[in-house]
């Protein structure tokens, strides 16, 4: 699903610190430190920065993410962008050229006596 | 140049610094200091000080704010705090109750 035109937009220059939560789509091109929770989706821009546990919908990451990343449909790692923390989500898509460290939980059914 | 928006839903408790102009139509709670225009728009709710540059408020704020040039409250405005700006405008219909400081 691609990202409304109209999103909110935390612009560059801007820096955040505490606690963001909305319900509507949400770009990050600066930088947000402590927690996100959107219901809606997330984009984090290339000049973007997180230092934050994430939570939403859909997660798309071209930017920075440093925290763990819970989101009920998809998170998208792109090619440009770097993420350490543990990703949980039904889909995890991560492109050639990103860098990411941290455990991915897909919520995958175990096999019996796994 | 490029403004940030914070959109309707969204609801921030924090602190906001930046060199952009920032357009308020959600909820901020905490701090905003910026070096640049802030905007609190009709359905805006920000719980914060504020410094900044210039200030137009057409929403509702509850804080103090010090602006180094402008602070006009708009007719959709309400504020509760006190100002303190070289140049402070209050239109009619406008709610405010605080303190004002021209630096006269």
């Amino acid at each position: 699903m691609a990202i409304q035109t109209d999103a909110c937009v935390i612009g560059q220059g801007i820096s955040i610190n505490g606690r963001l939560t909305g319900d509507e789509d949400l770009v990050i091109e600066g930088r947000v430190e402590g927690t996100i929770a959107l219901n809606n989706h997330l984009m984090v821009e290339v000049t973007g920065t997180v230092v934050a546990d994430v939570e939403a919908v859909e997660l798309t990451v071209r930017g920075t993410v440093s925290g763990n990343i819970a989101a009920s449909q998809v998170v998208s790692i792109q090619a440009d962008a770097t993420v350490v923390g543990d990703v949980r989500a039904p889909r995890i898509i991560i492109e050639d050229g990103a860098r990411f460290k941290g455990n991915i939980d897909m919520d995958v059914p175990l096999p019996e006596g796994l | 140049m490029a403004n940030t928006i914070i959109g309707s839903t969204i609801v921030i408790d924090g602190e906001i610094t930046g060199d952009e102009a920032l357009y308020i139509q959600g909820t901020v709670k905490g701090r905003i200091a910026l070096e640049e225009s802030l905007y609190v728009e009709e359905g805006g709710e920000v719980e914060a000080d504020i410094e900044t540059q210039n200030v137009e408020i057409s929403g509702n704020l509850t804080g103090n704010i010090t602006a180094t040039e402008r602070v006009e409250i708009k007719e959709t405005g309400r504020v509760v705090g006190d100002v303190k700006s070289p140049r402070i405008l209050i239109a009619d219909g406008a709610v405010f109750k605080g303190h004002i400081d021209m630096e006269v």
